[in-house]
C-alpha cells in the first residue's frame, strides 16, 4: 500500500518499545544487584519480583489485545491459557524439586505422596527437561486455543456468545484443576520450588534474571503483534472486526483468520503465565478463575483496545493501582475495580491511548484532506 | 416453464430452488438463468425472495431442493461463502458494507483478487498492484478521497466503493442489490452508467425497486413473486404483463 | 410341611409361656458374655413379650443388678438417685443410690443379638407396622433362634402384608441352613427375590455361586431381577433429584431469559440480583425474629415481594444509570454490568459481612416424604412447584397484558414500537426490571438450600447464561426445557462420575452443542435473524 511513508514510522514504534524493554531489562537487574542496598536507586528484590509480574500481565494483556482489539473476538478465558502455561512451567519446577520435598521421594511431587500415588503419572512425564516444558508452554495453550477456535469459529458463534463460551471453558478447568485426582495438586496447585535451570529460584540474580526474561519475551510478543497487525493479515483481521460478512464475501476464509490469530494469542498468553509462576512461587486453580480472565479485558480496555500499546499501559497502570489501593484500603479495592469497568465503557471506549491518538488522528485527517487535493504521485 | 436448457453454456443456473424458514417458503420452486456477460434486473414486491434468492448463490443460506450452477458445472450448494466468492461471484449488500477503519485504498486493497490464506496474507508485500487500485479509485470517482477512511465518506460513496471493492474481486458474476437506494437522481443516473460498463465485461444481476433506475439499465427483467418467476423480458413487457400488475397494485 | 410346622409352633409357644421368666432374665446378670448370650437366647425362646422392656433396658444400658440381692432391675437416672422397675412387671421398686446397682454391660456381639430377639418378640404386636419392621429386622439377623417364633407369628398373622415380610423373613433364615433341601432353596429364593432391595441382594449374591445348579441358576436370575429393578429406582430418584436442580437453575436462569433473551441485554451482575433477593430474605427472617417471632412460618411469602421490588428496583436504576447508554454494544454492556457485580458484591460484603448468613426454613419447608424408594424433601417439592409458578406466571404477563405485548414489540421492532407512541424507554426499564425482580424472587428460593453469601449470585451467572444460551435466545420455552434438562443430566451424570467431573461434562457438553447448534434448542432461523 501506501507504505513508503507509513513503514519506517511504524518500525519506530514497534522498534522504540523493544528497545524501552530491553533497557528496562538491563536497568533494572543492576539498580537490584549492582548498586548498594543504602543507595536510594538500589531496588529491592520483592520490587523486582513486583515489576516482573507487572511485565507478565502486560503480556497477557497484550495476547488480549490480538484478539479482541484487531479481530473483534472478546475471550473471557485468556486466564485459562495463561494458567495453563503457569501450570507447564510449575510442573518443570517441581521435577525440579527431586528428592528434596517434605517426603523425600526421588521424583514424586510431595502432593503425590501424600496422596498415595504410585508413581508419575504419564502426563507428568518429560517436565523434568526445560526444553519440554518450554515446549508445552505453547504447545497445550495453543491446542486448547485451537480445538476451541476451531469448533467454534467453524460453527460462526460469535459476540458474546464467544465471550460466554470462553468463560464456560475457563470455569470448567477451573472445577477440573481443583480434583485432586487430576493430578496438579488440586486447590493447593504446585509451589515449593526450588531451582529454574539449576539456579535457585529465591536467588537475586535468578529474579532480575526472571525479570529480564519477563522484559524480553514482552519486548518480543509486542513485535510480533506490531508485524501481524501491520501486515495485510492485520487488515483483514480489522475487516473481520467490523464486517465480519463482507470479508467473507470478498473470498477471506474468516474461521481460518480467527483460528491462526486467536492460537497465536493463547500461546503468547502461555508463555506470559510460565513467566509468571516462578516470580510469584506458585500455581494453583484460582488462576482460572473467571474473574481473572475478565479483570484482563479490563486493563486493555484501559488502555485502549486495539492499540497494542494500550494493553501494556493498561495492565501495569492498574496492576500498579491494585497493589497500592490492595495494601492501603483492601476493602476498597473492588469497588474500584468495578467502578473502573463501568467508567471505562461508559466514559473512556477508547482508553487512555484512545484519548491521546484520537487527537493526532484529528489533527491528520485535516491535514489528509488537504494533501489528497494535490495531484497524486505514484508509487508511494 | 418451458424447457429447461442445457446449463453447459450458463454463467448461473438455478433450477427448481426451495427454501423455507419455520414453514415459511422463501423461495419456491424458482428456475433462473443468466447467460455469460448478461445483465439482468430482478424486481418484486418486498417478501418475494429477492435477497434470500442472493443468500442462496452466494452460500449464506443452503436451499431445500434444486439445483444451482456456476459455469454450467459448478455446483453452488456445496461451498461456503468464501469458496464461491473465489470462484468470481461478487456481492454488493442492500445497506453499504465497507470497512469503515479502513482507508478507501485499503478497502481496495483488501478486494483486491489474490491469494486469500492467512499466511499468504502475513507474507504479502505491499505495493505490487498499486496501478490497479489507482485505476479503480478512478473509475468510482473516488481518487481524491483515497486516504480517507472509508467510514466518513458520504453514502452515495460508500455505494460506490463497494461497488469499486467487486470490481478489484474481478468476479465473472456480480450481484447487487438495490445499489441506488439512498442516492439523488444525478448519482442514480451516474451508478447506472457505472453498471453498464461493468457489464460489458461480465455478468451482472441487479435487484432494484427504483423503476426509473431499471428502466435507465435498459436490460431483460425477471419479476418475483412469492418465491419464484412471475414474469420476464423487456420492462415494458413485464409492466403490461396483468399478473404483475395485480401483484404490484393489488396490494 | 407347613401344617407340620403348625403344629410345632402351636406346640412351642404355650410350652415356653407357661414357664416363668424372672429367673431366666436375672440370669443376665453375670460377667461372662457367653452366659449372657445362653441366657439372652433362653429368655427370646420363651416368646414372652414381657420381656421386652427388659431387652430394651438392656441394649440402651439401663439394665442393673441390684447388689443387694442380686435381682435384675431396670434403673432410671433420677438426680443422684436411680428410680428402679421390674423389669416384668413394670412395678417401681423405689429409688436407690448408684452405688447398690451394677450396670449389665453389653458388647457388640450381645447388642446384635438382643436386637434379633427383640425383631423376634415384637413379631406378635397387636400394631400392624410394629409387626412388620420386627419381620423386617429378623430378615436382615437372619437370627435362627427367631424361626419358632417367626413361624407361629406366620400361622397367626391375617395382614397380608406383614404376612408378605414374614415370609420373606423365613426364607432368609432358612437360606442360611446350609443343609437345605432344593426345593426349598428355590422356593424360598423366589420369595426373597419377590422382595428385593440391597438386602435381598445381599442374600442371594453368594447364592450364584452354589453347587446345586437349579439353585445357582434361580439365584442368578433373582439376582438380574433385583438389580434392574434397583437400577430403575435409582434412576428414578436421579431424575427427580435432577428435576430439582432443575428447578433451582430454572429460578436462576428465568430472569436471565427476559434480560438476555428477551431484551438482549448481558446483565453480568444478574446473579447479584439473586443475591440480593436472598439478603431481602435475611433481613425480612432477622426483623420478624426480633419483632414478631410468630411470623416465622410467613417470612417468605413475606419476602417475596420484597425480594421482588429491591433486585426489580435495583435493576431498573441500572438500566436507566449505565444500560441505556450501552444499547447495541453488547461486549461493552458485559464489562459495565461485571464492574457491576464486583461493586454490588462488595457493598453487600461492607455491609453484611464476608460470612454466610443464617437463613432459617419455615415449618412447612422441613421434613420429607417418601414417593416409592425416593425421599423428597419438602424444600425441594416447594422450590420446583415455585420455578413453575413463576414460569407460568411470566409467560402470561409477556402473552396477556398491554404491558408484555408492549416489550414483545419494542424487542421485535423499536423505531416502529416507537412511532406507535409506546415509551421505550419506560418499556426498556420495567423490562430489565422484571428480569431482575424475578432473580429477586429466585433468590428468596435459593436462600433456603444455598449459604447465603455475597458470592451467592456468581455460583449460577454462567449456568444461567448457559441454559438461556442452550435452549435459545428469546424462547422461554427453551430455557424451561433446558433448565430441567441439564439439572437431569448432571444428575444422572454423577453416580458416574461424580459431581465435579459432571458438572465439567456437563460445561463441555453445552459448549460443543452451542458449536453444533449456534442458537440453542429452539432456534428460530431466518435471514432476518443476522442482525
Amino acid at each position: 500500500m501506501q507504505g513508503g511513508i507509513l513503514l519506517p514510522r511504524l518500525d519506530r514504534a514497534g522498534l522504540a518499545f523493544g528497545a524501552v524493554a530491553l533497557g528496562l531489562a538491563i536497568l533494572i537487574p543492576v539498580l537490584n544487584l549492582l548498586v548498594s542496598t543504602d543507595s536510594p536507586f538500589h531496588v529491592p528484590p520483592h520490587v523486582v519480583a513486583l515489576m516482573g509480574k507487572y511485565l507478565c500481565y502486560a503480556l497477557l494483556a497484550l495476547s488480549v489485545d490480538l484478539v479482541w482489539g484487531y479481530c473483534g473476538i472478546l475471550s473471557l478465558g485468556h486466564g485459562a491459557f495463561f494458567a495453563l502455561g503457569g501450570y507447564a512451567m510449575g510442573m518443570y519446577l517441581m521435577r525440579q524439586i527431586g528428592p528434596r520435598g517434605m517426603y523425600g521421594h526421588p521424583t514424586l511431587p510431595d502432593f503425590m505422596v501424600f496422596l498415595n500415588w504410585p508413581e508419575l503419572p504419564w502426563y507428568w512425564l518429560g517436565f523434568d527437561q526445560f526444553w519440554f516444558a518450554a515446549l508445552m508452554v505453547l504447545l497445550v495453550p495453543g491446542l486448547l486455543a485451537g480445538l476451541l477456535g476451531w469448533l467454534a469459529f467453524r460453527s460462526r458463534v460469535t459476540g458474546v456468545y464467544l465471550s460466554i463460551i470462553t468463560q464456560a471453558m475457563t470455569f470448567a478447568l477451573l472445577l477440573a484443576f481443583f480434583r485432586n485426582d487430576m493430578g496438579f495438586g488440586g486447590n493447593n496447585g504446585l509451589t515449593d520450588f526450588k531451582d529454574i535451570l539449576g539456579a535457585s529460584i529465591q536467588a537475586d540474580g535468578t529474579r532480575s534474571a526472571l525479570f529480564a526474561a519477563s522484559a524480553i519475551a514482552l519486548a518480543l510478543g509486542f513485535i510480533l503483534c506490531r508485524w501481524i497487525v501491520r501486515s495485510k493479515l492485520g487488515r483483514v483481521l480489522i475487516a473481520i472486526r467490523d464486517a465480519e460478512s463482507r470479508t467473507r464475501f470478498l473470498g477471506y476464509r474468516v474461521e481460518q483468520y480467527k483460528l491462526l490469530v486467536f492460537v497465536t494469542s493463547a500461546c503468547m498468553a502461555g508463555v506470559a503465565g510460565a513467566l509468571y509462576v516462578p516470580q510469584v512461587g506458585i500455581i494453583n486453580p484460582g488462576e482460572f478463575s473467571p474473574a481473572n480472565s475478565i479483570e484482563a479485558v479490563i486493563w486493555v480496555a484501559v488502555g485502549g483496545r486495539g492499540t497494542l500499546i494500550g494493553s501494556v499501559i493498561g495492565a501495569v497502570l492498574v496492576n500498579f493501582g491494585k497493589t497500592l489501593l490492595t495494601n492501603a484500603l483492601p476493602e476498597v479495592w473492588l469497588f474500584a475495580l468495578g467502578g473502573l469497568f463501568i467508567a471505562v465503557t461508559l466514559f473512556l471506549p477508547r482508553g487512555i491511548v484512545g484519548l491521546w491518538t484520537g487527537y493526532w488522528t484529528r489533527r491528520r485527517e485535516k491535514q489528509a484532506a488537504s494533501i489528497t487535493t494535490q495531484p497524486v504521485t505514484e508509487g508511494q | 416453464m418451458s424447457t429447461r436448457p442445457d446449463p453447459q453454456h450458463t454463467q448461473l443456473y438455478l433450477d427448481g430452488v426451495s427454501v423455507s424458514f419455520d414453514g415459511f417458503r422463501a423461495l419456491n420452486n424458482l428456475s433462473l438463468i443468466i447467460m455469460p456477460g448478461e445483465m439482468r434486473a430482478i424486481i418484486g414486491p418486498n417478501g418475494a425472495g429477492k435477497t434470500t434468492m442472493m443468500d442462496l448463490i452466494t452460500g449464506k443460506t443452503r436451499p431445500d431442493k434444486g439445483t444451482i450452477l456456476f459455469d454450467g458445472d459448478t455446483d453452488l450448494t456445496q461451498m461456503d461463502e468464501a469458496g464461491i466468492a473465489t470462484l468470481g461471484i461478487g456481492r454488493k449488500f442492500q445497506k453499504p458494507t465497507v470497512f469503515e477503519s479502513h482507508t478507501v485504498w485499503d478497502n481496495l486493497d483488501l478486494a483486491l483478487a489474490g491469494k486469500r490464506g492467512p499466511f499468504a496474507s502475513l507474507f504479502h508485500r505491499d505495493g505490487a498492484d498499486d496501478d490497479r487500485i489507482l485505476s479503480i479509485l478512478d473509475t468510482i470517482r473516488l481518487s481524491a478521497r483515497r486516504h480517507v477512511l472509508a467510514g466518513s465518506l458520504s453514502h452515495g460513496q460508500k455505494q460506490w466503493l463497494e461497488i469499486g471493492m467487486l470490481l478489484a474481486q474481478e468476479p465473472k458474476l456480480l450481484l447487487v442489490d438495490e445499489p441506488v437506494a439512498g442516492m439523488t437522481d444525478a448519482e442514480t443516473a451516474e451508478t447506472a452508467r457505472l453498471l453498464r460498463e461493468i457489464a460489458q465485461t461480465r455478468s451482472v444481476v441487479v435487484v432494484e425497486h427504483d423503476m426509473t433506475f431499471v428502466r435507465d439499465l435498459d436490460v431483460k427483467v425477471t419479476v418475483l413473486h412469492e418465491g419464484s418467476v412471475l414474469s420476464d423480458g423487456s420492462l415494458d413487457h413485464v409492466s403490461a404483463d396483468p399478473r404483475v400488475i395485480e401483484v404490484y397494485l393489488g396490494r | 410341611m407347613r401344617m407340620l410346622l403348625l403344629l410345632l409352633s402351636l406346640l412351642v409357644t404355650p410350652l415356653a409361656w407357661g414357664q416363668a421368666t424372672g429367673p431366666l432374665i436375672d440370669a443376665l446378670a453375670t460377667d461372662d458374655y457367653a452366659a449372657k448370650e445362653q441366657a439372652l437366647t433362653a429368655l427370646t425362646e420363651t416368646g414372652d413379650p414381657a420381656i421386652v422392656p427388659a431387652l430394651k433396658a438392656l441394649e440402651g444400658g439401663q439394665l442393673y443388678r441390684r447388689l443387694t440381692d442380686d435381682k435384675v432391675v431396670i434403673g432410671r437416672e433420677n438426680g443422684d438417685n436411680i428410680s428402679l422397675t421390674d423389669p416384668l412387671s413394670g412395678d417401681t421398686l423405689g429409688s436407690v443410690p448408684a452405688g447398690d446397682l451394677e450396670l449389665i454391660r453389653v458388647n457388640n456381639r450381645l447388642r446384635r443379638a438382643i436386637g434379633a430377639s427383640l425383631g423376634a418378640l415384637t413379631l406378635r404386636s397387636p400394631d400392624a407396622a410394629v409387626r412388620r419392621t420386627a419381620a423386617e429386622a429378623v430378615f436382615v439377623n437372619r437370627d435362627a433362634a427367631a424361626l419358632p417364633l417367626l413361624e407361629a407369628a406366620l400361622a397367626e398373622e391375617q395382614d397380608a402384608k406383614v404376612k408378605r415380610s414374614l415370609q420373606q423373613a423365613r426364607a432368609a433364615i432358612l437360606l442360611a441352613d446350609a443343609n437345605l433341601g432344593t426345593e426349598e432353596k428355590l422356593s424360598s429364593i423366589a420369595t426373597i427375590a419377590d422382595k428385593g432391595g440391597q438386602a435381598a441382594l445381599a442374600l442371594l449374591n453368594p447364592l450364584t455361586g452354589s453347587t446345586e445348579p437349579a439353585v445357582a441358576k434361580a439365584a442368578t436370575e433373582a439376582v438380574r431381577l433385583i438389580d434392574n429393578k434397583l437400577a430403575w429406582a435409582a434412576a428414578a430418584q436421579n431424575i427427580i433429584y435432577g428435576m430439582s436442580l432443575g428447578s433451582v437453575l430454572l429460578l436462576a436462569a428465568i430472569g436471565l431469559a427476559v434480560t438476555f433473551g428477551v431484551m438482549g441485554v448481558i446483565n453480568m451482575a444478574h446473579g447479584e440480583m439473586v443475591m440480593l433477593g436472598a439478603y431481602t430474605t435475611y433481613v425480612v427472617q432477622d426483623l420478624i425474629r426480633a419483632h414478631a417471632p410468630g411470623l416465622f412460618d410467613w417470612s417468605l411469602l413475606i419476602a417475596l415481594p420484597l425480594a421482588f421490588i429491591v433486585a426489580g428496583g435495583v435493576g431498573i436504576l441500572i438500566e436507566r444509570g449505565i444500560i441505556r447508554f450501552l444499547y447495541g454494544r453488547p461486549l461493552e454492556t458485559l464489562l459495565a454490568t461485571w464492574g457491576l457485580s464486583l461493586v454490588l458484591q462488595q457493598a453487600v460484603r461492607s455491609l453484611f459481612g464476608p460470612t454466610n448468613m443464617e437463613v432459617g426454613n419455615p415449618d412447612w419447608m422441613a421434613g420429607a416424604f417418601q414417593v416409592g424408594e425416593v425421599t423428597i424433601t419438602y424444600g425441594r417439592m416447594w422450590i420446583f412447584l415455585f420455578g413453575l409458578i413463576v414460569f407460568a406466571a411470566l409467560m402470561l404477563l409477556l402473552r396477556r397484558t398491554p404491558l408484555g405485548l408492549q416489550m414483545r414489540a419494542v424487542t421485535q421492532n423499536r423505531s416502529m414500537a416507537r412511532a406507535m407512541g409506546i415509551r421505550t424507554a419506560r418499556v426498556d426499564a420495567l423490562t430489565f426490571g422484571l428480569g431482575s425482580g424475578i432473580a429477586g424472587l429466585a433468590g428468596v428460593a435459593l436462600s433456603q438450600i444455598d449459604n447465603v453469601s455475597p458470592n451467592l449470585g456468581q455460583g449460577y451467572i454462567i449456568d444461567s447464561f448457559m441454559i438461556v444460551i442452550f435452549g435459545g435466545v428469546g424462547n422461554l420455552w427453551g430455557t424451561l426445557v433446558g433448565a430441567l434438562s441439564l439439572g437431569i443430566v448432571n444428575k444422572l451424570l454423577e453416580p458416574l462420575a461424580g459431581a465435579v467431573l459432571g458438572k465439567i461434562l456437563v460445561l463441555v457438553g453445552i459448549i460443543l452443542f452451542i458449536q453444533a447448534r449456534p442458537r440453542g434448542l429452539f432456534a428460530l432461523k431466518g435471514r432476518a435473524i443476522e442482525h
